[in-house]
């Protein structure tokens, strides 16, 4: 029996068609724009098709933040394991969250955006693996299903998938509001993953483990790292597993700067940089692809900034990336916020997806 | 305008091409992997008759195709040349396409144009079984086709990737009565010391090398047969080039492109050598002759000239040839038999020597020029041909921005009837472009093993 618990937030994507950038804070001007709520229409269309599921459990919240859903889908048997009172918030979300870890639940299916990932992270970090159906206004994390269809299939077989680890991250609301998109990452959230449903079994051994290509892609930097050179370590658990790797604890969500088989700067900030670069020699920039949409620079990592970039030469990039990774996302963005830099880059970018091994991947503006 | 140029059974060639009577300068020789002295005959002996290890060696420039063989060949040959008008047409270019047809054989490649004289030639010295490697599948049918032609036993080590994308190509050999394993296995010490390190490998052809090599040098009555990159292997595939030739005679035409796909490298040879010959004659100096090669496994325009091992475990002897590095598993592209570190010692050398071009293409465009090729001359051809496919394309479409009528044979080695996961995940845009990261990779080049 596959155990899912199930959390709705009532209010996602709520902000989105009456131009608000997202609904945190702003549910009463979003209701007063005439926003009309839609997460439990989303929410229903991935939970309908798994109503008569022997296989499945659901345990939920109270009223709009899922048990309306399950009764709507035509869901019987289920169980209320969390009561919001009055109006339901980020709370109540993470409330719902941890009772449903102690609960041992398979899969926390949740139906919101960013800011309802971001809050089941708080609560549960990766001791639950969790899957996001989209109905938020920004889903820029990795940890949305393609679409509701989706989502049930993945959590039909939730418990027996393997797990990935996915980037939520952190986005600025009112600065996204005011124009300008500033993230960063959050976390690294586990998230079971399907692959493709054609392809025969075994079909590409190497492609279809991600801790495999990681290896191979740490093995490789390895050999190809050189003595005296720094190399600027973004985000994310592939970085990570470079560094460790080498011996070396990485911060998981920061910038480190590695050189020699040292690491001489830890959760670096942009001015941290420029100092060190500051002191002459060669420098390589190590990064991966952050998020559903793939920002390889200038979202997610601001560290590395245009300038930091610039200093080091577009040529120093190294763009890491498992085959599981670049398979979800077409294309990766670079957005510098230097327009003229991020030409520099071409049309495409190479991306080391194993050991000694590449993919050409297009990139977007 | 006709479409096929057919020739008659009695005009199957009566005797090989051999481009090494016409080199610059000679081969570089084989050198012993632990001696580092060049091979001698009697090196070659525990796995090889010696009719082939002559034929490996030899500057003489004809070599008789024997009776025997070519009676079997009759099955199959001469394969037509077609002119590619449809496909002329769509693209809109005032160049002429060619192609040699080599799909028609009973395994549905190029392959038993070499697997029928190395079957036959063991069977002559007294041999019981052949042991070989198969990537895509191609050689180890094609090998088992001829084996059961001359009732020998035949073991096939098949590149685990290839395996289980493509069942049907193990069934075919099943069915012609050879043994097929997933390499890397644990029947050789090649084999294990892999699985040791890497238990989900997905293989490479250099890892299944060592596997037949060793099955072969450890096994009396067994010797082992090597589907591409060999001297004799190219040699026994000029057959399709001198058809080629005769064929575009016919029709009053000398190619002015020459183009064929590369893993290891025998049906580029067996197209592009006898025009090549004619180029370094001076018969013909102005042809161009270019090999097509996955950017993800790019041993010709990425890989250092370099000696190296043929296979994984250092057990062939070493060849002076492009390399990417014998230690190199090619990612696990749908092009399996272009999935080879090394290329051809004889392609490499006229490669160096500019004589032979090579270009590199991506896996979704070669895939794009498939379909292009499928829906205009009606062929569904094997992922491998489409690398030829796209670089003819390439070329035709020069053409129509230039306006000139060049004449572009290709060698259109084989059907891709049983590659249609490879089409299916290409038609959900699942295909990823791998591509060999070069310019990082010149350190680890490094270690190849160094020959003074």
């Amino acid at each position: 029996m596959t155990r899912i618990g199930l959390i709705v937030n009532p209010v996602a994507g709520m902000g989105g068609p009456v131009g608000l950038k997202g609904t945190d804070g702003k549910v009463q001007e979003a209701l007063q724009r005439g926003a009309v709520p839609n997460a439990g229409n989303r929410a229903r269309e991935a939970i309908s098709p798994l109503a008569r599921d022997p296989g499945i459990c659901f345990l939920t919240c109270s009223g709009a933040m899922g048990e309306e859903t399950l009764r709507n889908s035509g869901v019987r048997d289920f169980s209320v394991e969390y009561r919001y009172a009055d109006e339901s918030s980020g709370r109540d979300t993470q409330a719902a969250a941890r009772k449903f870890r102690e609960l041992a639940v398979d899969l926390i299916l949740f139906c919101g955006g960013d800011g309802t990932a971001r809050d089941i992270f708080d609560a549960v970090g990766i001791t639950v693996p969790i899957l996001g159906i989209p109905a938020g206004v920004k889903m820029y994390s990795g940890v949305f299903a393609v679409d509701p269809g989706r989502a049930a299939e993945v959590a039909h077989r939730a418990g027996t998938l393997p797990l990935q680890d996915t980037e939520i991250l952190d986005i600025d609301e009112e600065a996204y509001r005011a124009g300008k998109f500033e993230t960063k990452l959050y976390g690294i959230a586990r998230v079971p993953v399907l692959r493709n449903l054609v392809q025969l079994p075994k079909a590409i051994h190497a492609e279809q483990d991600d801790d495999l290509a990681k290896d191979g892609i740490a093995r490789f930097i390895a050999e190809i790292m050189v003595p005296g050179t720094l190399y600027i370590l973004g985000a994310g658990t592939t970085t990570e597993r470079i560094a460790r790797d080498l011996g070396l604890e990485k911060t998981l969500l920061g910038v480190d700067v590695i050189r020699d088989g040292e690491c001489i700067a830890r959760d670096a900030d942009e001015q941290t940089l420029l100092r060190i670069l500051g002191d002459g020699g060669e420098a390589r920039i190590i990064v991966s692809p952050l998020g559903a949409q793939g920002f390889v620079l200038g979202r997610g990592s601001q560290q590395i900034s245009a300038e930091v970039l610039r200093r080091c030469g577009a040529g120093s990039l190294i763009v890491v990336g498992t085959p599981q990774k670049l398979a979800d996302t077409p294309h990766l963005h670079v957005d510098t916020g230097d327009s003229g830099l991020d030409t520099e880059f071409g049309e495409y970018i190479s991306v080391v997806c194993g050991y000694r091994i590449a993919q050409r991947k297009l990139l977007s503006r | 305008m006709q479409t096929k140029i057919l020739l008659g059974e009695d005009q199957i060639p009566r005797e090989w091409y051999n481009i090494q009577a016409d080199l610059r300068t000679p081969l570089e020789p084989p050198l012993h992997p632990a001696t580092h002295k060049p091979v001698v005959p009697e090196d070659l002996a525990p796995i090889f008759p010696m009719e082939l290890i002559r034929q490996e060696m030899s500057t003489q420039r004809n070599i008789p195709i024997p009776e025997e063989v070519r009676e079997v060949l009759s099955l199959f040959r001469p394969s037509p040349l077609y002119r590619a008008k449809r496909l002329e047409a769509f693209l809109k270019t005032p160049a002429k396409i060619y192609y040699k047809w080599e799909g028609q054989s009973p395994s549905g490649s190029h392959k038993t144009n070499t697997s029928v004289p190395q079957a036959y030639y063991n069977k002559k010295a007294g041999i019981e079984r052949i042991a070989t490697e198969t990537g895509a599948g191609q050689w180890g049918s094609a090998l088992s086709f001829a084996t059961s032609i001359y009732d020998l036993d035949c073991t096939v080590y098949m590149v685990r990737a290839s395996y289980d994308q493509k069942p049907y190509r193990k069934i075919m050999m099943q069915v012609w009565g050879a043994e097929c394993l997933p390499s890397p296995t644990d029947r050789t010490n090649a084999g294990r010391a892999v699985l040791a390190r890497d238990p989900d490998t997905p293989g490479s052809l250099g890892i299944a090398i060592s596997e037949a090599v060793e099955d072969a040098a450890t096994h009396a009555n067994t010797n082992y047969a090597l589907g591409s990159v060999l001297n004799h292997v190219c040699l026994h595939q000029t057959i399709i080039g001198l058809e080629a030739r005769e064929q575009l005679v016919m029709v009053d035409e000398y190619p002015d492109i020459v183009i064929g796909c590369v893993g290891g490298g025998s049906n580029f040879a067996g197209i592009a050598f006898p025009f090549a010959g004619d180029k370094l004659t001076g018969k013909h100096p102005d042809v161009r002759i270019i090999g097509v090669e996955p950017a993800a496994c790019p041993s010709l325009t990425k890989g250092l000239y370099e000696y190296d091992f043929g296979d994984l475990a250092g057990l062939t002897p070493l060849m002076r040839m492009y390399t990417l590095g014998h230690d190199f598993v090619p990612p696990a592209i749908h092009a399996g038999g272009l999935r080879y570190h090394g290329d051809s010692p004889i392609v490499s050398k006229l490669v160096h020597e500019k004589t032979l071009e090579a270009v590199a293409c991506y896996q979704n465009d070669v895939f794009e020029a498939a379909r292009t090729f499928a829906r205009t001359e009606g062929i569904i051809v094997a992922p491998e041909a489409a690398h030829a496919v796209k670089t003819a394309i390439d070329e035709a479409l020069k053409c129509r921005t230039t306006g000139e009528e060049k004449t572009i044979l290709f060698n259109n080695t084989g059907h891709g009837n049983f590659d249609m996961s490879a089409y299916d995940a290409f038609n959900q845009g699942k295909l990823a472009d791998y591509e060999y990261p070069a310019d990082l990779i010149r350190a680890s080049l490094a270690k190849l093993p160094k020959i003074a």
